[in-house]
């Protein structure tokens, strides 16, 4: 590579396609060699990518904040689990917790105790040891991201009786 | 995620957000080599200094979801972050990732981000960012986009 096409790598690239064919003859040929080579994937790539995109869409969650009323937490644990079990007993199994308490937990029956969410934090931190950065926290945050949201939309539903039980007494 | 003072290697937290539409005042063909105006229409990104406004690094894309991609456009640091004298480096390195990060969440296993040069640069993306070349097409996939994701997100 000579001095000059350095330094233009050095700034940019214009990548733009020129025509739609040139688009969509591309697009051919890449799909065939991507999927291709995914056949060849092993599977500690796939689940790798999975933690991977998992992580992504948590972290994602939380840098959002207060955007409405999902339940996150247990939809992003019953991936986790997806990811790495054949079934749920199996974690339910390796965390000391009966299948029943999980599956409540899953299906929002049951808000997760304080024990369960240190077992999924020490679980996870070994999890993602070897796959990516993972925040010791991030749990933690999506748990209580979700209730924070959870109070903030569901005004409707509890300020009438609250308000009730409010006295000012003393108001200056 | 980070960029690196070329001067003193000291690491400095940025920000990549989505370009405003008063942005392009401020975004001239002589410091960002392109005409970002004609980019308008397109996802536009920025890479800023954490706290500051002054732009250092551009990229331009497209999501096509029924190939599980991102197509890079225009990609571009500003003019005095280009050539051996640059103030910063890993500008242009931290939107790829940026983007790699966008195909990962959204497509999962099939996350790609592609880009067509146009001259002989292609081996600059496939050595720095270990690119795979598929015709004229090179393109970032599972397992090396995660190993790149992993790298900037360690750094």
């Amino acid at each position: 590579m000579n001095k000059k096409s350095e330094e233009y790598i050095d700034f940019g690239v214009d990548s733009r396609y020129s025509t739609i064919e040139e688009k969509t003859s591309d697009a051919v040929i890449l799909m065939q060699a991507r999927l291709e080579r995914m056949k060849n994937l092993p599977k500690e790539q796939i689940i790798r990518t999975k933690l991977i995109q998992l992580k992504l869409e948590m972290d994602e969650f939380l840098k959002q904040g207060t955007l409405g009323l999902s339940h996150k937490f247990s939809d992003f644990l019953g991936k986790y689990i997806d990811i790495l079990y054949t079934k749920h007993a199996y974690f339910s199994k390796d965390l000391n917790i009966t299948p029943v308490f999980l599956s409540q937990i899953i299906n929002g029956h049951r808000l997760a105790s304080e024990e369960f969410l240190l077992k999924l934090t020490v679980h996870s931190e070994k999890t993602f040891e070897t796959v990516c950065f993972f925040n010791k926290n991030t749990w933690f945050q999506i748990f209580y991201q979700e209730k924070i949201n959870q109070l903030i939309f569901r005004q409707d539903e509890w300020r009438s009786e609250i308000e009730k039980q409010v006295k000012f007494s003393e108001l200056v | 995620m980070n960029i690196v003072d070329v001067s003193t290697d000291e690491l400095i937290p940025i920000e990549i957000l989505p370009v405003e539409k008063t942005d392009y005042k401020f975004i001239s063909k002589n410091r960002y080599f392109f005409n970002w105006k004609e980019e308008q229409n397109q996802e536009v990104l920025k890479l800023i200094i954490k706290g500051k406004n002054d732009i250092l690094g551009l990229i331009s894309y497209e999501d096509i979801p029924e190939e599980w991609r991102f197509h890079i456009r225009l990609l571009t640091v500003s003019k005095e972050n280009k050539g051996a004298n640059r103030k910063y480096s890993k500008i242009a390195g931290n939107l790829i990732v940026y983007l790699a990060k966008l195909a990962i969440r959204k497509y999962g296993i099939m996350g790609c981000v592609s880009l067509r040069p146009k001259t002989q640069i292609a081996q600059h993306y496939i050595k720095n960012y270990k690119m795979k070349i598929t015709g004229m097409t090179l393109s970032l996939e599972v397992p090396e986009i995660l190993d790149l994701i992993n790298q900037y997100e360690n750094e």
